[in-house]
């Protein structure tokens, strides 16, 4: 169904743009998912805002990338649209892309007879602003007024004409979505076409895989892996179904910054300056994710001769690892099993056990690794990883507990 | 002429707050020029409980003792500021200051249209009824490209815009002393 993000573009207690907003998320329920964004919850927008305090601005931002199409509702304030709504969209439009092609509407609710048409008028001019660049839909005015005769006092629109021209404008702009939608995806399956794609094969030293190989390989490993690449830009994502971060291809291209929540983003960038100053090559944080225990790994990625090329996050749930652990699977009876499985491992067979999942790490990373680079991680085996990190990259491990908390806080809002 | 001068930024780093003090400098002999800086001002709320924040009350007071008003406006996504539409929805909401009062409008831009956008639009806002502001419709003052005429600490250094300044200067101190008789015979009528 079609994801719509309805903006209330007011901050008062009561106001008749809401309730529009609500009755048409009833109204439409069968046609599209509205969700009403309260753009007072955003702080006011100053360039000068400190990035503690936009932990909302980013989470809007990533609803606006996750929705099909934007509803403006706007009441008007002295001719123009309220301070509150420029704000947001000062925000959506400020070092960012986000609103960029988005399809878009306006509607309106005013008290009087003129309804908020000069606040439209003017709405519509900033959403095609160069630094907006909506895909705003021509016409299809929704502009009630006299809302003490068009709403009832339960805040149902009662005015059959109003509910006729906002059924009609509404239908409209889903199919201005979706057609828009079906010519991208047109250019999408020409792409798939060429031959070259499907034909083609990468020699590794050590074999040769196809391309759709290496994507299902990805695909199958049970740990999601993601690729920031060396100009810190989001490059690509394994394509792994139930991941622990949901990522989107909205996404692909964007700075370390606009990816990642405010908060969490002097932690990110420390990891990755680490990493490419070489003092670094590997952070381990265990943690709680969507209800079980999982393990994020960072990863310097490097050539041969040792150039930084970008960082690998490397994630996925160890429940099960440590269910087997738990279980006895590495006692005495069940080792020979499990050893001739992982012949590497079984030549430290005293301290398998805990360090499973870092050794299975790092068996991806001998390929373009030197061998000494596996060191630091083998050194520090029993779950020490964890506070070497600490000592190295000191702001991220000792405030791993908040990092998490709001790192977790907008993955669950996603 | 005593002159109440808002800076439509709420950014710590302004060419149009840099603009206003140059000309409370430039115009010390002829104008007395309190610039008035919006950095404190909340965002507008109407379901806000009491008369006005005090920053509001300042610039009201502050307002109100001026005989005209210049607003200084950048541009962001054709448009004024949301920091500066916020002040004026507190103007027009407990408060009136602006209502009758001649206001001028200028604008400054490191772009090429020098916020000629916003200012065509504050102007539209500024006689709506809610505030009903007696707005200056002649010499239009938009400085475009900024950063080459005026240098960081905000001294204007390109001689053609200081006499253009002046002339709009001269303008709206006519129209302002007009649209103050106008008040008065109204007000005796």
């Amino acid at each position: 169904m079609m994801k719509i993000l309805a903006f209330a573009g007011t901050n008062a207690d009561f106001s008749y743009n809401r309730l529009l907003l609500r009755f048409m998320k009833k109204h439409f329920k069968q046609m599209a998912d509205i969700e009403i964004y309260e753009v007072g919850k955003l702080p006011p927008f100053s360039v000068d805002t400190s990035l503690s305090e936009q932990t909302e601005v980013w989470k809007l931002k990533q609803k606006i990338k996750a929705a099909d199409g934007l509803v403006f509702s706007t009441p008007e304030y002295d001719h123009g649209i309220p301070a509150v709504l420029k704000s947001a969209i000062e925000w959506m439009s400020y070092h960012t892309k986000v609103m960029d092609k988005k399809p878009a509407m306006i509607v309106g609710v005013a008290y009087g007879r003129q309804a908020s048409a000069r606040s439209q008028v003017q709405m519509r001019q900033i959403l095609i602003s160069p630094d907006c660049n909506t895909n705003l839909i021509p016409g299809n005015e929704v502009l009630i007024g006299n809302v003490r005769d068009t709403f009832a006092k339960d805040g149902r629109l009662v005015d059959q004409k109003a509910i006729d021209n906002l059924e009609e404008c509404f239908e409209h702009f889903i199919e201005y979505i979706q057609i828009f939608q079906n010519v991208d995806k047109g250019e999408l399956n020409m792409a798939v076409k060429q031959p070259t794609i499907s034909d083609a094969y990468i020699q590794f030293p050590t074999g040769r895989l196809s391309l759709k190989e290496v994507q299902q390989i990805f695909s199958t490993i049970p740990f999601e892996v993601d690729l920031i690449d060396s100009t810190d830009h989001f490059a690509w994502y394994s394509d792994k179904p139930n991941r622990e971060h949901v990522r989107n291809t909205a996404s692909l291209g964007e700075t370390v910054q606009e990816c990642h929540p405010p908060m969490a983003v002097p932690a990110v960038m420390s990891i990755i300056n680490s990493f490419r100053e070489g003092k670094k090559d590997v952070v381990t944080r265990p943690l709680w994710m969507n209800g079980h225990r999982s393990l994020i790994q960072y990863y310097a990625l490097r050539d041969i001769n040792g150039h930084y090329l970008g960082t690998i996050e490397f994630t996925g749930s160890v429940e099960y690892i440590l269910n087997l652990f738990e279980n006895g699977a590495w006692d005495k009876d069940a080792t020979t099993g499990a050893s001739k499985k992982t012949n590497d491992s079984a030549e430290e067979p005293e301290e398998e056990m805990a360090v499973d999942a870092s050794t299975g790490a790092s068996e991806s990373s001998d390929d373009s690794d030197a061998s000494e680079d596996d060191t630091p991680l083998a050194a520090d085996e029993s779950g020490l990883d964890a506070t070497t990190g600490a000592s190295e990259t000191g702001s991220v491990d000792a405030e791993d507990d908040t990092a998490d908390a709001s790192t977790g806080a907008s993955e669950n809002d996603d | 002429m005593k002159i109440a001068a808002i800076a439509g930024s709420n950014a710590n780093h302004s060419y149009n707050r840099m603009l206003l003090e140059f000309m409370a400098h430039h115009f010390k002999d002829q104008d007395q020029i309190d610039v008035i800086d919006i950095r404190q001002v909340p965002m507008f709320n109407e379901s806000f409980k009491g008369d006005a924040p005090e920053v509001i009350k300042d610039i009201d007071q502050r307002i109100k003792a001026a005989d005209a008003v210049i607003i200084a406006s950048p541009e962001y996504n054709h448009s004024i500021t949301s920091a500066l539409k916020s002040v004026v929805e507190w103007l027009s909401y407990k408060v009136h200051p602006l209502t009758g009062k001649p206001v001028m409008t200028i604008g400054a831009s490191t772009k090429d249209q020098g916020a000629s956008r916003s200012q065509v639009q504050l102007r539209d806002i500024l006689i709506s009824p809610g505030i009903n502001a007696s707005v200056y419709q002649g010499d239009e003052f938009f400085m475009s490209n900024v950063t080459s005429l005026m240098d960081y600490d905000g001294h204007v250094t390109d001689e053609g815009t200081i006499h253009f300044l002046e002339k709009c200067m001269n303008g709206f101190r006519f129209y302002a002393k007009a649209i103050d008789q106008m008040n008065k015979e109204m007000n005796n009528k």
